[in-house]
């Protein structure tokens, strides 16, 4: 055994670099606080929908003729189908609410200050494009909800000032939505949008390791941050019982409640009532409250506020203060955010109920 | 930066310039130049093929949405169409929702696109209240698609319609 490890790591050079990866000590304060296995159980969700995503991508028919038929196919009639599309189906969700707690948890232990604004950077990025995977993904089953929810979503970007049928026509691939937008969300989900997360999570977790984790916020966990523990097996074997704890809870998800599938999509239907998904639910309710020529406000000045208030916040925030409890104002302004959000949702699910 | 190695000037005559060209930062701005075009050649095609025929827009057709004898004149009616169409290179049959609608008695109609101007949902025709209704954001329009209450920042589009051989034709 070990002479075929040499004999690899002589033409390989890898054994160096390998173990340097596996022996990465991580504090401490760290390894004890569940809070840090967001980000390692957002990569993980991550690599079960590349998983998943491919399987399904033997069967799945990219065409507005056979899209619903295929995915109606590995729903009901593949062994294990409705396990496949499922698990995606629930992971998407789970992605979500990982990356926002991840997102939060960094937010809160002001982690983005210097000198990590730029690992902020590419966090910000990952949550949209997370969110853009949610948006592309929905539309493939070619069912009422994909179709609609697409609509909706491609006229909220033709809304915007100037640029906006340029962009709607773009995303569509015409004027109307059809083949060519099928084809394009089907591309930007499974080739442009996984090959992007994955240069930036390896950009990502590269910076995360160079400056190593954000100084401890309490003072319990500043009296162990000089202790540490190796990456392995220490902390590997924390994300991957978290890991296997997340795939359980999506199989048992997916065993309650089968991924849905609507009826097909159908343009001439007036009574049915684009939904879309639940964590797009309360930027849909706010488009209620812009009409007319106010829309604009609700549909691009709004995200692009918030966009670019996570953008900036690393270049705004310079205090040296990192404990929430002493910022009230980048405190409250997040409470004030969720809180929201929250409110909206319900709002929202209230109206569609 | 190295300086370039040039044999140096009698001092009364003078000194060479500080930024005399080397080789190496020729090499450098060359590369950046050749890189810089190498990545235009792959972005300006790229770009273009993505866009692709998106912006053209799609041909109207006419098509015939029923009977003239058949549509009620004093009624909104929905008609649901569809039509042979190409689909970027997909023959398919293009459906859509329009209401026709007569307000002399059946001389002249009006055929109003469904599609509400606000996020594209089709409008319901509501007859208690004689308006059109979008079940997604509340938009509300006049029998003739005016905007009366809502989001919607402007009317339902009318269709061009003409009457051929006893049927009534829309241009969609």
């Amino acid at each position: 055994m070990n002479r075929i490890f040499q004999w690899f790591d002589e033409r390989t050079g890898l054994s160096g670099p390998v173990r340097d990866f596996l022996n990465y000590p991580v504090p401490k304060y760290v390894h004890r606080n569940f809070l840090y296995t967001l980000g390692g159980l957002t990569l993980i969700s991550f690599l079960i929908q590349v998983v998943t995503g491919i399987l399904m991508a033997f069967y799945y028919d990219p065409s507005t003729e056979g899209a619903y038929n295929s995915v109606d196919y590995i729903s009901y009639q593949l062994p294990l189908g409705w396990l496949i599309r499922g698990v995606h189906h629930y992971a998407s969700s789970a992605m979500v609410i990982l990356v926002s707690l991840h997102m939060l948890r960094t937010y809160y232990f002001s982690a983005y200050k210097k000198p990590r604004e730029l690992n902020w950077l590419t966090g910000v990025l990952l949550f949209f494009l997370v969110l853009s995977f949610g948006f592309t993904g929905y539309l493939l089953p070619w069912d009422q909800k994909g179709y609609w929810a697409t609509k909706v979503g491609t006229e909220i970007a033709g809304s915007v000032p100037l640029i906006g049928s340029f962009l709607m026509h773009l995303m569509r691939g015409g004027d109307m939505l059809g083949q060519a937008t099928l084809t394009r969300f089907y591309a930007g989900h499974i080739l442009l949008l996984p090959a992007s997360v994955a240069v930036l999570i390896v950009a990502h977790i590269f910076q995360m390791r160079f400056h190593g984790m954000a100084p401890a916020i309490t003072k319990k966990a500043q009296a162990q941050s000089k202790i540490f523990v190796p990456f392995f097996p220490d902390w590997a074997i924390t994300d991957t019982l978290c890991g296997l704890g997340l795939l359980a809870l999506l199989v048992y998800m997916t065993w309650a409640n089968h991924a849905p599938l609507e009826f097909p999509a159908d343009p001439t239907s007036n009574n049915y009532v684009p939904r879309p998904e639940w964590y797009f639910l309360f930027y849909f309710q706010l488009l209620k409250y812009f009409p007319g020529a106010l829309e604009p406000v609700a549909t691009i000045l709004i995200p692009l506020f918030i966009f670019g208030s996570m953008v900036l916040l690393p270049f705004v925030d310079l205090s040296e203060e990192r404990r929430p409890w002493r910022k009230p104002v980048t405190t409250l302004v997040s409470i004030f955010y969720i809180i929201v959000i929250v409110v909206f949702t319900i709002l929202a699910m209230a109206a569609y109920a | 930066m190295a300086a370039p190695k040039l044999p140096p000037l009698p001092a009364e005559k003078g000194v060479w310039d500080e930024h005399v060209i080397d080789r190496r930062r020729f090499l450098e701005a060359a590369l950046g130049v050749l890189a810089g075009i190498g990545g235009l050649l792959v972005a300006v095609p790229g770009a273009r093929f993505l866009i692709g025929n998106s912006l053209e827009p799609s041909a109207t057709k006419w098509v015939e949405l029923g009977k003239i004898a058949d549509l009620p004149v004093a009624a909104v009616t929905q008609v649901s169409y569809s039509t042979r169409a190409t689909d970027a290179w997909r023959e398919v049959n293009q459906r859509g929702t329009v209401y026709v609608s007569s307000a002399d008695g059946g001389a002249t109609f009006t055929v109003l696109d469904g599609t509400c101007t606000h996020l594209g949902c089709i409008v319901q025709w509501n007859e208690g209240d004689s308006r059109f209704v979008c079940p997604c954001h509340s938009g509300h329009f006049t029998r003739e698609g005016e905007v009366i209450d809502g989001p919607p920042p402007h009317r339902l589009r009318q269709l061009a319609v003409k009457v051929q051989d006893g049927a009534l034709f829309a241009e969609i």
